[in-house]
């Protein structure tokens, strides 16, 4: 979306397709499987508040994942 | 590592509404659910902090097949801000205090049921990720921002959710945070 509000030709056309497929379709080509290292090593993890979750985030995941807040 | 399917994901909506947990879908699956065309592998939930909704949800999960011990039960009753549960047949990111959204009830007032599912309005989604503020949020927000224009710009009527049924019985809310 540029700055005046107009949506991107290629989103709208992705946009479009999207919308024109049923929920269930939608959701068969929505959920896919990529191994992320150290996020899929653990079956259970928890955090007394985001703070933390964030900080474990940017101390223990390669920055390439992206869940890096530097 | 168990990706979740759109099919295990009305499997999760049915025995959550079965075992009466309030929540909210939030982040990509939220916005997936929205008809944002996108990937994700695991489901995000906003969860109602207070202790009779965690009991709720415990129960919920393990009608699922998710494996929890008793502490992880007693964590997630509790209300921990954020647990990650790779333990059950697929994967879900249990959020009970998500950045940028201040309570449970008005993001409930906000949300849409999309074919049955409860789901964060899109500015609630957006909302959250602009707060989080990962690299990873900050690429996607402009196409999830043009996303929520061409949503509006095709108009309709969001279906809205039903009132907030109150809290179970002898239940006290606590503030998200």
């Amino acid at each position: 979306m540029n700055e005046k509000g107009h949506i991107d030709a290629q989103w709208r056309a992705e946009f479009d397709a999207a919308a024109a497929r049923p929920l269930e379709q939608r959701l068969d080509y929505a959920f896919v499987t990529t191994y992320k290292p150290v996020l899929d090593d653990a079956p259970y993890r928890s955090f007394d508040t985001m703070e933390e979750y964030r900080a474990w985030c940017n101390e223990e995941l390669p920055s390439w994942l992206g869940y890096g807040t530097d | 590592m168990a990706p979740i399917s759109g099919r295990q994901l009305t499997e999760l909506r049915d025995a959550l509404a079965r075992h009466g947990v309030r929540y909210l879908f939030i982040g990509k699956s939220a916005a997936l659910l929205h008809g944002f065309p996108d990937t994700t592998q695991d489901a995000d939930i906003f969860v109602h902090k207070t202790p009779a909704n965690g009991r709720a949800l415990v129960g919920g999960l393990r009608e699922l097949g998710f494996d929890l011990s008793a502490d992880q039960a007693a964590e997630i009753e509790r209300g921990k801000d954020f647990v990650q549960l790779k333990s059950g047949p697929f994967d879900v990111d249990l959020v009970f205090a998500p950045d940028g959204i201040e309570r449970f009830e008005d993001a409930w007032n906000r949300g849409e049921d999309v074919s049955g599912f409860p789901v964060c309005s899109m500015d609630d989604v957006i909302a959250s990720k602009r707060s989080a503020n990962r690299a990873k949020d900050r690429e996607t927000l402009p196409r999830l921002e043009a996303f929520r224009q061409y949503l509006r710009e095709r108009g309709g009527e969001a279906k809205r959710l039903p009132k907030l049924p109150p809290d179970q019985e002898g239940d006290e809310t606590r503030p998200a945070r």
